[in-house]
């Protein structure tokens, strides 16, 4: 009991000694430091460029949802007035330009079934790159893996953009509903019935495939 | 029983003749985890224990989660490095229009103007005209600066001939006047053309001469310790590649010496991160052998570890990780150990493989973080 409660004490104190080291980093980078900005992306890059392809699937998107994100935020660092944490506040930038970008692919009407790019630009299905699907080893189990792949795009494509927004966020991210709602502005029994919704939707199209 | 009713998702929440679909929202949200409090939990468990339907429901709920989950995409290394190489640029060109946006919004507010598009309109014109009319003036005849005092660096003006002279350079050179010096803001963003290193004896810092590019050629000289040449070597680095990679390497060079300083590490840290040029990349890590604070090394080295497509690179992070272990310079943590466990089963290279399980050796039990 004393060791946990000893343990709970370091948490919460190498927390508070992160959070201070954030705040040294936002004040300096409010005060024009670009290396200091820099280091603040550095932490949180990766969780967004991995919730961006999640939510559009292709590199060269999710590219541009990151410079974006990250460039607004750059641009407005000087109204971040320290309410919520820089990670509330990033995230909260980065979700409006990913729906942005969503609600623009979908009003334009180009869904193709999204391919990733691999590192020489040329196409690769997501799961060429698990082993055990590869070509050489099982070619009809890699056709049923990228039929599958297929089905989970075009089920996802009939959610609207917040519902699949809150399906990644509450699933992949690991976020509450009640901080959903706070990054995209609503309440949260809105940001509830954004994943009833999802859910229904997820399950009639993909029922029948599973 | 009296029906209650969940004030959220407007279910009746007692469980008394709620039907399957009205339990269906509170199925989402503990499928979904943690939204529920412990008291509905409780309810839900109670009926799930009764109705194997809902309790198939749940299943297929998770079930659902799951299957999406096969189909989610880690970002790889390359596409988060060329993100972040293409952020940079972009907050390069951010940096440059700054300054125009700086001005024009003191003269101009948009506030002002935005709503008054025929103002704007005139005021564009005016704008238009009278650049086109004073440019030329002004720019026949440049103002050149004053050199302000400094204790170790001289700054030159090259004269029309290409050669350098220095502060007090004769005054019957009339093509290039003495005394340039650009402030060092200026430094900071100023175009390298070529570093020049000049031997010293008896362990002094060596010499250096750098030659920019500017509307009148300038050189600075000094060593990596005046403030002047530092802030150009280290606007060198944050210009990326726009600068040769020779000149780059050259800076990451020099500035090695004085790895301790904070701007200078944290420039050196990222250029590990961002620099395009594996060679650059390589120079910086060893440049930075024997900077403080340790941990924020180890977490460079760990980053490029995990990240850096090169496997040169990658080579020197791993053996910098262990000699700083063997010195007792770092201490293991989750992140250290899960990094090295990751590169001992999944680097592409048998030496890192290697080297990340002698390290996870080396580091011994863990000790408390």
């Amino acid at each position: 009991m004393g060791m946990s409660v000893a343990l709970e004490g370091d948490a919460r104190q190498a927390a508070a000694v992160k959070l201070a080291e954030e705040q040294a980093l936002v004040r300096k980078a409010q005060a024009g430091d670009r290396l200091a900005f820099e280091e603040l992306v550095r932490r949180y890059d990766r969780d967004v460029l991995r919730l961006a392809l999640n939510l559009v699937r292709r590199p060269e998107d999710a590219r541009d949802i990151y410079q974006e994100g990250f460039l607004r935020a750059y641009r407005n660092l000087h109204r971040f007035r320290f309410e919520c944490s820089f990670y509330t506040w990033i995230y909260r930038i980065v979700t409006n330009v990913a729906l942005d970008h969503l609600r623009r692919r979908a009003s334009r009407r180009e869904e193709q079934a999204p391919v990733p790019l691999d590192a020489d630009g040329g196409t690769r299905d997501f799961f060429d790159r698990q082993p055990e699907l590869n070509a050489a080893a099982n070619p009809e189990k890699r056709l049923f893996g990228e039929e599958l792949g297929r089905h989970i795009d075009e089920a996802m494509k009939r959610l609207s953009p917040r519902e699949r927004m809150v399906f990644e966020m509450k699933h992949y991210q690991g976020l509450r509903l009640r901080a959903i709602g706070d990054l995209l502005g609503t309440s949260e029994d809105t940001v509830k019935n954004s994943l009833f919704r999802a859910t229904r939707k997820l399950r009639a199209s993909l029922d029948a495939v599973r | 029983m009296q029906r209650g009713f969940d004030s959220n998702s407007g279910a009746d929440v007692s469980g008394a003749n709620l039907s399957c679909a009205e339990w269906q929202p509170l199925l989402t949200l503990f499928a979904a985890g943690g939204e529920l409090d412990p008291a509905e939990e409780d309810r839900l468990a109670a009926h799930l224990a009764q109705c194997p339907a809902c309790s198939q429901s749940l299943d297929r709920e998770k079930e659902l989660v799951a299957f999406l989950a096969s189909n989610r995409t880690e970002p790889d290394a390359s596409l988060l490095a060329s993100c972040r190489a293409g952020l940079s640029d972009a907050l390069d060109r951010e940096e440059e229009g700054g300054w125009l946006r700086r001005t024009f919004g003191v003269l101009l507010p948009t506030s002002w103007l935005s709503p008054r598009p025929a103002w704007s309109a005139a005021i564009l014109l005016a704008i238009g005209f009278s650049v086109g009319i004073l440019a030329p003036r002004l720019l026949r005849h440049p103002v050149a600066p004053k050199a302000p005092e400094n204790s170790g660096s001289k700054v030159a003006a090259t004269n029309d001939t290409g050669s350098t002279t220095g502060a007090s350079a004769d005054s019957s050179d009339t093509s290039a006047p003495a005394n340039l010096a650009p402030s060092a803001l200026d430094l900071r963003s100023a175009d390298v053309a070529g570093i020049n290193v000049l031997p010293s004896g008896g362990g002094e810092s060596p010499r250096v001469e750098l030659q920019l590019r500017a509307q009148q050629p300038v050189t600075v000289r000094g060593t990596v310790d005046d403030d002047n040449v530092r802030q150009a070597l280290l606007g060198v680095l944050r210009q990326g590649e726009r600068v040769c990679p020779d000149i780059r390497l050259d800076a990451v060079d020099l500035l090695r010496a004085c790895n301790n300083d904070p701007e200078v590490r944290t420039a050196l840290c990222h250029t590990v991160r961002t620099d395009r040029n594996a060679a650059v990349r390589l120079k910086a890590l060893e440049a930075l052998d024997g900077a403080e604070p340790e941990d924020i090394i180890r977490e460079t080295l760990l980053d490029a570890l995990v990240d850096d497509g090169n496997p040169g690179v990658r080579v020197e992070a791993i053996n910098e990780l262990r000699d700083m272990a063997a010195k007792g310079r770092v201490t293991s943590d989750d992140r250290m150990v899960s990094v090295l466990r990751e590169r001992m089963q999944n680097d592409p290279s048998t030496y890192i493989r290697l080297q990340s399980a002698a390290a996870i050796r080396d580091l011994g039990p863990r000790e408390k973080f």
